[in-house]
């Protein structure tokens, strides 16, 4: 083995800092300049941390659980109460969510109208979030061999959680409606006003181009409209929470900071969310079509 | 032992093959607590920086275990979990590395409260910097309030960390540099 010289070895550690920190640099331009160049490194990585991740965040879900036990001990008496007078508002709801049901079922047969499409739910665990302030993220323990595809909703029973933005073999990451890059088309239900939510990293989201900005009013509940193809409509978000000269802020219906399990819902819809568009010369973009049409004609 | 000051510091050598691996494996180990999904209102916002409480640590008082190559790695693990712009953690990381290494003289054989003013001037400049680099690359004004207010976390946990690192050091390394 060739041993580099006392002076060699010092001139590289010398150089190495330096260089390092010129490569992070340049890594953070190219980066910036074309999203999908470290997409795939990103997804590897992430599929490989999974099982650690996993693992390691199973004893906070755990230790969670125990306070919520233990709290739950604690108040039995009153909840007990509390349930017991809700079971009973619940009863006279569920006749008539039957009664409506039944009516329901016999307007459509009348309208011929076309069902909604199937839906398919995977449950998956958050195991990781975004450590720190400048993006909203978690990461969830399913990926494209539990069914899981890019732009698919995750919810809570609560309501809306984000969508899936990248998506590996065993684990995707969830962009938070709380994002800065997140928007999402929603409706205003008490108004059927259309509007934008749009994450700004902040806990509550603003409302963007509100088609009727004079009928908002605070506690107003926040749907999603379907619009975009993305999402389905009707999945609940939030609710107006505060309303300021040209800014309404809506409060999610979920807590993003305490997300245990997430579900992943397949509407059958994400298919046109659109793929991320590499940075390829421009030559080559228009050889592509040619090439795909050919191949169909053979 | 005097200690030669200079960039590339003489230190007691390492003779187990365990030891070098245990300043990179805590930085590696800090930087995934970062982003354990701690189910605290706020946790993910205002999770302390713990990657840099690490590389703070292990380049006072062992630099030599810890190289540059190390850093970057780790810092670019980190945005690429995290789901943050790839290379401004590893970016932020080196530059706080270089900084430490300038002042490390005056940071040898003294008593902690003067290592944690260090940390306190260290980690308020480069947070601060973090702040403003990613307003630079996501083209947007992040409220500082946030930024401060995880600063400042990120100061009060610093001894127990260095703490952790330094009994994690004395188990496995032996005697502090």
């Amino acid at each position: 083995m060739i041993r580099p010289s006392a002076q060699l070895r010092a001139t590289i550690q010398r150089t190495t800092p330096p260089l390092l920190i010129l490569l992070s640099a340049a890594i953070v331009i190219l980066g910036k300049a074309d999203q999908t160049m470290f997409e795939t490194l990103r997804t590897n990585l992430t599929d490989d941390a999974a099982p650690v991740l996993d693992a390691l965040s199973r004893p906070i879900g755990a230790a969670d659980s125990v306070v919520d036990w233990a709290r739950g001990i604690v108040s039995m008496y009153q909840e007990n109460v509390r349930l017991t007078r809700e079971n009973e508002r619940l009863l006279q709801w569920q006749q008539i969510a039957l009664k409506l049901t039944a009516d329901n079922g016999e307007l459509r047969g009348l309208l011929k109208s076309v069902p909604d499409n199937a839906v398919s739910y995977v449950t998956a665990r958050v195991i990781a979030n975004s450590g720190g302030g400048y993006v909203r993220t978690v990461m969830v323990n399913g990926g494209a061999d539990r069914g899981l595809a890019r732009g698919q909703a995750a919810i809570t029973g609560d309501g809306l959680v984000g969508r899936l933005t990248e998506v590996g073999r065993r684990a995707a990451r969830v962009l938070l409606i709380t994002d800065l890059n997140s928007r999402i088309p929603v409706v205003i239900e008490s108004s059927h006003a259309s509007a934008v939510l749009a994450g700004d990293n902040s806990g509550r989201p603003r409302l963007l181009y509100v088609s009727e900005p004079n009928t908002l009013k605070i506690g107003d509940r926040i749907l999603t409209s379907g619009d975009g193809g993305i999402f389905s409509p009707g999945l609940p978000v939030g609710v107006v929470a505060a309303l300021g000269p040209g800014e309404a802020r809506v409060e999610p219906y979920v807590d993003l900071s305490r997300l245990g399990y997430v579900l992943i819902v397949d509407y059958g819809l994400s298919g046109s969310l659109p793929e991320p568009v590499p940075a390829v010369p421009h030559s080559e973009r228009r050889v592509r079509p040619a090439a795909a049409n050919e191949a169909s004609v053979r | 032992m005097p200690l030669k000051v200079s960039s590339i510091p003489t230190l007691p050598r390492v003779n187990s093959g365990v030891a070098w691996l245990v300043p990179t494996t805590t930085t590696l180990l800090a930087t995934i607590l970062a982003i354990l999904p701690v189910p605290v209102p706020g946790y993910a916002a205002l999770t302390p920086a713990f990657t840099l409480m690490a590389v703070y640590h292990w380049t006072i008082y062992r630099p030599d275990l810890l190289p540059p190559i190390g850093v970057f790695a780790i810092g670019l693990t980190q945005d690429l979990l995290s789901g943050s712009p790839v290379g401004v953690g590893a970016l932020v990381l080196l530059l706080a590395r270089a900084a430490v290494l300038r002042a490390r003289r005056y940071f040898i054989n003294r008593t902690f409260p003067f290592v944690w003013t260090g940390f306190a001037l260290l980690g308020a400049t480069t947070m601060l910097g973090l702040w403003a680099l990613q307003c630079l690359v996501q083209l947007t004004v992040f409220d500082v309030r946030s930024t401060m207010f995880r600063t400042v976390l990120t100061i009060a946990i610093f001894p127990v960390a260095s703490f952790a690192l330094g009994r994690t050091q004395r188990a496995l390394i032996g005697a502090a540099g």
